[in-house]
Formats: structure tokens, C-alpha cells, sequence
């Protein structure tokens, strides 16, 4: 492999591993506390609708940002009211929750289809030099955070007294509730958290990557971080690993096309998923010991 | 009881009668309906047929337009098209490829309404269907790149590898080959129409494998044409040729649809009572396509090359003319054959110089 093509594949995966690694922190935080998000999905358009419309009306990218992260975190306490104050379904009201936002990203993008925005400014670092290489050294602001914050989420979770309440709330909220915990409240904070994050994903696809709202243009990375929470067992610096993995294959499979390799692109479009599947039955064997023991359960008090 | 048959005909006479004189004295207002598969504002397909539509408008005076956007190829269509007929749609374009079967099954029970549907074959008596010859259209494309290429190097990201699609990436290679016997394409398959954040690590593939100028055949030229624009390379856009405003830099030329002349002739030809069911393509200088305006990067010398390329083309000047090889060597086309029309299909190989598997 040529330099160029390593900076190109480093340089693409890190760009496209970001909105990944939000979504997939988003998701461990919402499953650490008991609850499995099928609509991550929607979460994501939801936040690169309202990111982009109010970018577009507003001229300014971060109060954009801003709007995205709150827009996802209010769809998604829309979805904690249900599971967790109308104690639905989880897997039921995750697949509505998708629909939702995608219709609800389409109703809010519609007028801006089209519009030129200025997106997340880009932070040069000084010293790399031109082609491939420079671009691992101007990205967004929320590349640079994308590893703190996996980081800070970690610390939460790991670290501090509400994360232990969360994770409680996870593994047995009969006994966290028994320790003087409320289950409920825990599981509303970690919604509002992971919706905050799913938001801050999708905004990064329209505010950095793409400059572009277009309906649907999430195309199936919600689904591929819930599948990269399972892969990180649950851990947030594992996700780092994750989304930085499958961000490579297909930075690797666009680059590889580039450069002409000898594979046919239907197969090189399915790589990240071959991944995916691999990942899956690799992992398979001690989901259990790793999985919250409460994840997907609906708690419904105590007797 | 017998009063409500009394009124129901009172009321019938009359209308006869009020409607009778006008229809006689006036020419009859016409109203058109429009589906769209997307937004009108993606400067991509949608936004030509809307520019095309509202021409037509323009055109014809007393036309009223009633047109939906975001209409998906599903049996939904239909139902949206049923509806503007109840408006008193009398003309249908259906403008995505998707919509033919929907579209098809509402002629059949409204024989009085006329059809045309975008990129299909299906026929009727009252339904047409039109698309832009664009595979021969894309070879002074070529030329204006293979001219402005300093890497030698040229990108084409392709949504989904159909027939059509290589084409066009081979009258572009041809193109460019005709000015730059150097010129190489490489050519970069996202596996849909409309993935954004895949177009743009494509894009982006391209120019760290060393392309300097970079196209693309996706729904929407936007996000590539952007990325292209941050990282300083030059882009040839397709679809609508306003999609030069995402460039203001690195902008060379784009082909677009104009549709306008034949949406027009097509509302005539229904007012007048003349219509008749065809399977149109049209290319440059028919009508149909249109180079885009040049950008400030295109020197005055390349401009010409490109419009006496596009000239040729017009006249009847076909690249696909034998003897043609394709990436592997084997010969394609032999001398003295020529490929067109609904050849253009067929494409599963990547011409001489292009970069890339087609299967």
C-alpha cells in the first residue's frame, strides 16, 4: 500500500468514525441503564435536519450544533416517556421512534433542501504536508472531541456516583430501587444524554462531512452503532476501536476503488457489513457476561 | 322522492349549457400535473425537471401546474396522480424511473389523460416517455477535463453501475482521451443514489489517489461538488447545470437536462388534440441536454475545444464507434460497428484508460 493511500484510509475513517462514535457513546449510555434504542436511527436524522436547518437560518454552525444535540435530546426523552413512564416496549417503540424521525427530519429539512451553508469551521494543525497527509490535520471541532468525549463517558459512567446509579439501574433496578434509587429518574437522565449525543452524530454527517441535507442520509449508520455497542461490550473506549474500525472499512473500501484494486464494487460495498456480521458471531460467545442484565427489560416496580 | 331526479337534471342542463360556450371560445386552459422523486432544490435531477416544468409554464399562457415533491416509487404514485386528475390534471409527468408502472396503470382506467414518463419504455396511446441521450453528451465533458487535468488524473464517482452509468463514464474517458492521451479515469461506486456521506469520502478517495478534476453520476451533484470545492480540485457537474453556484472556485462545466422544450411542445401537442405516444431521446443540440455555462478556471482555448466538441456531438458525431477496447484490451466494438440508442444499456465494461471494474 502506498503512503497515500494509508493517509487517504486513516484520514477517511477518522472523519467518517466521528459520527459513528457519538452515536454508538449515545447508545452504551442509554443501554448501560436498561434500555435498547432501536431508533437511534431517527435520533441521528432528526439531529442532522435541525443541525443543518438552523445552521441555514441562523449562519452560525455551532449554535446549529447546539440545536442539533437538544432536538435529539428531546426526540429521544419522546421515546423515555414511553418505555420508561408508559412502560412500552422497548424493540416496538425503538422501530416507531425510527419512522418518527425520519418523517420528522423530513418535515424539518424540507424547506432547506438545497440551501449553502458554511459548516463546522476547520481547525488547521500546523506541519503535515499537502494530499491525503493534510487533511489528518484539519478537521472539525468535533473530530478533536470525539476521543475526549468517549473518554468523559467512560469517567461517568465508571467513575461517578451517577454512573453506578445507572448502571445499577441496568443490571437490577429492583435493587437499585431497594438501595433508595429511582430507576425511573436514572433512566430519563441517560435518555436525555444519549439523545444529546445520537443529536451531536447527525448533526456531524450535515454540519462537517456532507454540507448537505438530504432526506435519509444517515443510510443505516444508526443500526451500524447499535451493532458497534454490542462489538465495545458496552464500554465507551471500546467504541473508540469500533467506530474507528468499521469508519476503516469503508474508508478502505472507497479508497481501495480509487486506487483501482482488482475487486468487484458490489463486494467492496459490502465489506463494513461482512464486518459487521463477523463482529457479531466473533462476539456472540460471551454476549451475556457483558450485556446489562436488565437491557430490554421492562421494570414495572415493585410488588 | 322525485324532486331530487327533477333537480339533478335542472342542474345538469344548466351546466351543459354554461359550460358549452366557453369550452367553444376559449382555447382550453390545460392543467398539468408533476411528480417528483425528491426535493426541486437538490440542483441535481428534480431541480432540472422543475426548471423544464416551469418553462413549459412560462410558455404556454393560462397553463396551471400542480406538482408535487418527494413522491415515492410506490404504489403511493399512483394515488397522487389519481388526485391531481381529480384537480383536472389532463397531462401527467412523471419524472422519476420508478413511477412508470404507477403512472402506466392510472392510463389504462383514464384514457383521456396523456402520460410521459422520464427514462421508461413503456407505451400507450396516451402514454410517452422521454429521457436526455446523455452517454454521447458527456464526451466534450471529457475534453474539458483532459484539458484542465494537470495529474493526468481524472474522478468519477458513480452511485450504481448500471448500463447507463458506465456509459457515461466511457464517452467522458473518450472524451478526455480525444484531448489527453494520458488521461486516466478512476472511478469510485458508492452502491446508491443518494448516500452523502459516502459520496463525499468517494470524492475525497479520488483526490487523495490523485484526481484534479472530479464528476459524478448520483441524484444530487451537491455534497461532491462541495467536498471537491474545499479541497481545491476542479468539478464537472450533471444533472442541472445550476449546480455551478456550489463551485464558485473550482467549477469547469456540467451537463444538464433541459427539458423545457419538450415538456412545451408536448403541452401543445395535448391542447391541440395532436398528441402522439413516442419513445424520445434527445441529446445535445436536440433539445434535451445543455453544456453549463464554463467556470472563471476554463481558459478561452479549452472553451472552444469544449463547444466543438459538443458541436460534433450535436451533428451526429458518436464515440462509441468501432473499433472500441476496454480496460482489459479485448475489443468491444469492432471497426465498423457502431453502438446506440438502447445500447446504452448494455455497458458492463469500462473503456481504455478507465480505472475501475464495472462488475
Amino acid at each position: 500500500m502506498s503512503a497515500a493511500l494509508i493517509a487517504g484510509v486513516v484520514a477517511s475513517s477518522i472523519a467518517s468514525g466521528t459520527s459513528l462514535l457519538y452515536a454508538t457513546l449515545g447508545e452504551i449510555v442509554g443501554e448501560r441503564a436498561g434500555i435498547v434504542n432501536l431508533g437511534l436511527e431517527g435520533i441521528l436524522l432528526v439531529g442532522a435536519a435541525t443541525g443543518f436547518a438552523v445552521t441555514a437560518q441562523t449562519g452560525d454552525p455551532e449554535v446549529g450544533l447546539a440545536a442539533a444535540a437538544l432536538a435529539g435530546a428531546a426526540v429521544n426523552l419522546i421515546f423515555a416517556y414511553l418505555v420508561v413512564g408508559r412502560r412500552a416496549n422497548q424493540l416496538a417503540t425503538g422501530l416507531c421512534l425510527m419512522f418518527f424521525g425520519s418523517g420528522l427530519s423530513a418535515l424539518i429539512g424540507r424547506p432547506f433542501v438545497g440551501t449553502l451553508i458554511t459548516g463546522l469551521p476547520r481547525l488547521h494543525l500546523p506541519g503535515l504536508g499537502a494530499g491525503a497527509a493534510a487533511r489528518l490535520a484539519s478537521y472539525d471541532i468535533l473530530v478533536y472531541l470525539a476521543a475526549p468525549t468517549a473518554v468523559l463517558i467512560w469517567w461517568l459512567l465508571f467513575r461517578t456516583r451517577w454512573g453506578l446509579v445507572v448502571r445499577a439501574v441496568g443490571e437490577n433496578p429492583a435493587v437499585a430501587y431497594a438501595a433508595g434509587r429511582r430507576p425511573a429518574s436514572a433512566q430519563y437522565q441517560a435518555l436525555a444524554l444519549a439523545g444529546l449525543l445520537g443529536g451531536i452524530a447527525g448533526a456531524h454527517l450535515s454540519l462537517a462531512l456532507t454540507l448537505t441535507w438530504a432526506e435519509g442520509m444517515t443510510a443505516g449508520r444508526g443500526f451500524i452503532a447499535i451493532a458497534l455497542v454490542i462489538f465495545a461490550r458496552w464500554n465507551p473506549l471500546w467504541a473508540m476501536a469500533g467506530a474507528l474500525l468499521f469508519g476503516g472499512a469503508e474508508a478502505l473500501q472507497l479508497q481501495l476503488q480509487a486506487a483501482g484494486a482488482d475487486v468487484s464494487p458490489f463486494l467492496m460495498n459490502m465489506i463494513p457489513y461482512l464486518l459487521t456480521f463477523l463482529v457479531l458471531i466473533l462476539w456472540g460467545w460471551n454476549r451475556q457476561s457483558a450485556a446489562p442484565a436488565a437491557l430490554g427489560r421492562t421494570w414495572f416496580g415493585v410488588e | 322522492m322525485a324532486r331530487i331526479p327533477v333537480l339533478l337534471a335542472a342542474w345538469a342542463a344548466l351546466g351543459l349549457f354554461a359550460a358549452g360556450p366557453a369550452a367553444a371560445q376559449d382555447k382550453p386552459a390545460l392543467t398539468v400535473g408533476a411528480i417528483y422523486v425528491g426535493s426541486v432544490n437538490d440542483y441535481g435531477y428534480n431541480r432540472a425537471m422543475k426548471d423544464g416544468l416551469e418553462e413549459m409554464k412560462k410558455a404556454i399562457p393560462g397553463l396551471t401546474l400542480i406538482a408535487a415533491e418527494n413522491v415515492p416509487e410506490t404504489a403511493e404514485s399512483e394515488r397522487i396522480m389519481e388526485g391531481m386528475i381529480q384537480q383536472g390534471a389532463r397531462l401527467i409527468f412523471a419524472t422519476s424511473f420508478g413511477h412508470q408502472q404507477f403512472a402506466f396503470n392510472l392510463a389504462k382506467t383514464h384514457p383521456d389523460v396523456v402520460f410521459e414518463h422520464a427514462g421508461g419504455w413503456m407505451q400507450a396511446a396516451n402514454f410517452g416517455n422521454f429521457f436526455g441521450a446523455t452517454q454521447t453528451a458527456w464526451y466534450p465533458m471529457g475534453v474539458a477535463a483532459g484539458k484542465m487535468t494537470r495529474s493526468n488524473t481524472l474522478g468519477f464517482v458513480v452511485g450504481v453501475p448500471i448500463g447507463y452509468a458506465i456509459g457515461n463514464v466511457n464517452a467522458f474517458e473518450m472524451g478526455a482521451r480525444s484531448v489527453n492521451p494520458q488521461a486516466t479515469t478512476r472511478v469510485v461506486v458508492t452502491g446508491g443514489w443518494a448516500d452523502k456521506a459516502k459520496e463525499a469520502a468517494a470524492a475525497n478517495a479520488l483526490i487523495d489517489q490523485g484526481a484534479d478534476v472530479v464528476t459524478m453520476h448520483v441524484d444530487s451533484p451537491a455534497t461532491i461538488i462541495q467536498v471537491v470545492e474545499q479541497r481545491q480540485a476542479y468539478s464537472i457537474g450533471f444533472q442541472s447545470i445550476e449546480a455551478r453556484q456550489l463551485a464558485p472556485n473550482g467549477w469547469l462545466t456540467g451537463l444538464g437536462f433541459t427539458w423545457g422544450p419538450f415538456m412545451t411542445a408536448t403541452a401543445r401537442s395535448v391542447i391541440a388534440g395532436t398528441f402522439k405516444p413516442a419513445m424520445v431521446r434527445l441529446g445535445l443540440g436536440q433539445g434535451m441536454m445543455a453544456v453549463a455555462p464554463f467556470g472563471k478556471a476554463v481558459p478561452a482555448d479549452v472553451r472552444e475545444l469544449v463547444t466543438a466538441a459538443a458541436d460534433r456531438v450535436a451533428k451526429g458525431f458518436n464515440p462509441f464507434t468501432g473499433p472500441v477496447t476496454d480496460n482489459t484490451g479485448a475489443i468491444r466494438i469492432k471497426d465498423g460497428e457502431s453502438w446506440g440508442g438502447a445500447d446504452m444499456g448494455k455497458f458492463d465494461w469500462y473503456v481504455d484508460g478507465v480505472i475501475g471494474k464495472a462488475k
